[in-house]
């Protein structure tokens, strides 16, 4: 399998900026999330030249570089660009994996003749279908590709191809930063993992990999297998995103409401959500609130629903306490559905058959899990050898299918 | 909290553990140093030979200080001691 990588580098912050994007040229960064932890997003290329990177606690960025211009995250407007581009490589019929905002995978083997022979000329119209330029890449793996992408310029007439045969030559000799953005979890442990193996003299990949195994998982338990994994150019397969129909209402705010007004506004918007011919009688089973912050910046907020429902007043009482937690006045608001549940309400049933109820509740419990908490959140194990005398073989965990 | 387990994920992986042996029996286990008080049993899988992946291993079924049982093996192929708990 090869698998594509298309990567817009500081694409959060260019969202932040908007068209001060001269601003770039200046050492700025992404502030802090509202009520996060005082950790700086992503930073200008003069940001960096004053030795301050992405992940950084910001008195230290601050000391580093006093001069530099903090920006209010705009997380709604990010999302809002990239999912553009997302549906633009979707339209040319890329299945794509989305990773962070100005990150993307996809598998090439379906578009080889569709847009070229090569790999080259698939990365190239998927460069182009989006709107800003992009770095491409692509190689056997995900973290492969990444790393091809990261390595190779914007505009660069061939992209960067790695074969199988030569991925892990290909890793080797890359900086042990790069798995900053790769690994699972909370941001701050895979940053805390790389910074260790910095400090203990790992720089590269390759040094990385040459590790014995067991050393690496005594050491840094199961993150830093993940990291050896990588490192050695094993990855886990792509897992594309279902193309999906965007249902948003948004309300601009004439001024800068709080309070009354915007619990107002919110059952305004929930109406429209509601109302939209596009939902087609579907319910709503997670939906996010978005707000652009009259002070610059953006919020949002998710809102797993603990069913899928389509009635105002239930999605009123999901989503109430979360517009409470509104850190400064908005300017605009939005409700964005981001995954619909099957058509009308639940059907209740005359006969009492208890064992057909049951697993309806489970299989609602196993949607809403997946809704909350991710795809990855539900898994079955699946006997595969019962029989092996190696015990690893015998089951695996697998997607829960409802 | 901590991230689900990715899907595709092998059950009973084995963990590497600490274990001192003396000509290989182990007799001690783990970072406290738990004494081993017995071996209840032991024995060899080989298997994979025909790949370059060999796998060897010399399994222990022991009876630690306190009286928990633990599985341990040696791999004789790649080095290092693990336990696993599917037996």
């Amino acid at each position: 399998m090869i698998v594509g990588s298309l990567l817009i580098p500081r694409f959060s912050l260019i969202a932040a900026l908007g068209d001060r994007r001269e601003m770039l040229a200046e050492p700025a960064v992404l502030a802090p999330d509202p009520g996060a932890e005082q950790l700086i997003g992503e930073t200008s290329g003069a940001a960096e030249a004053y030795g301050v990177r992405p992940g950084m606690v910001l008195s230290e960025a601050l000391a580093r570089c006093p001069r530099l211009s903090l920006i209010p995250p705009d997380p709604g407007r990010a999302e809002l660009l990239w999912e553009r581009s997302l549906q633009a490589l979707e339209g040319i019929g890329a299945e794509v994996e989305p990773a962070r905002p100005g990150e993307v995978f996809f598998a090439i083997g379906g578009l080889l003749g569709l847009w070229g022979l090569e790999p080259e000329g698939v990365l190239n119209k998927a460069a182009r279908s989006i709107d800003s330029p992009a770095r491409a890449g692509a190689g056997p793996t995900r973290f492969c590709a990444y790393a091809a992408a990261s390595t190779s310029r914007v505009r660069r007439r061939r992209p960067l191809v790695i074969s199988a045969a030569l991925a892990r030559s290909f890793l080797q000799p890359l900086e042990i930063g790069l798995l900053r953005n790769r690994l699972p979890g909370p941001r701050q442990a895979a940053l805390r993992l790389v910074e260790t193996l910095e400090r203990l003299g790992v720089a590269t990949l390759g040094d990385l990999a040459g590790l014995p195994r067991v050393a690496v998982a005594d050491r840094f338990g199961g993150l830093g297998l993940r990291a050896h994994d990588l490192a050695c150019g094993s990855d886990h397969p792509l897992r594309p995103r279902r193309p999906h129909e965007e249902l948003l209402a948004a309300l601009g705010l004439p001024e800068a409401a709080y309070g009354t007004q915007l619990d107002r506004a919110l059952e305004l918007l929930v109406e429209r959500l509601v109302a939209d011919p596009r939902r087609r009688g579907r319910t709503i089973r997670s939906l996010r609130l978005e707000a652009q912050l009259a002070g610059g910046g953006g919020w949002q907020a998710k809102v797993p629903m603990r069913s899928a429902t389509a009635a105002p007043e239930r999605l009123l009482l999901a989503l109430g306490p979360k517009l409470a937690q509104l850190p400064a006045p908005a300017s605009t608001l939005a409700l964005r559905a981001l995954e619909l549940g099957p058509e009308g309400a639940a059907q209740l049933s005359l006969a009492d058959e208890r064992g057909d109820r049951r697993r309806e509740q489970l299989s609602e419990a196993t949607r809403q899990a997946r809704a909350a908490a991710g795809r990855d959140a539900l898994l079955r194990v699946v006997e595969v050898e019962v029989d092996s005398r190696i015990p690893e073989r015998r089951a695996m965990l697998v997607p829960h299918s409802s | 909290m901590n991230a689900p387990p990715p899907s595709g994920f092998a059950l009973y992986r084995p963990r590497a553990v600490a274990v001192g042996a003396r000509d290989g029996t182990p007799i001690t286990v783990g970072d406290r140093r738990l004494r081993v008080e017995a071996i209840r049993e032991e024995w060899l899988i080989e298997d994979r030979w025909w790949t370059r992946e060999v796998l060897r291993r010399h399994y222990f079924e022991l009876v630690l200080e306190g009286g928990r049982c633990l599985t341990v093996f040696h791999d004789l192929a790649g080095g290092g001691w693990f336990e696993q708990r599917a037996f």
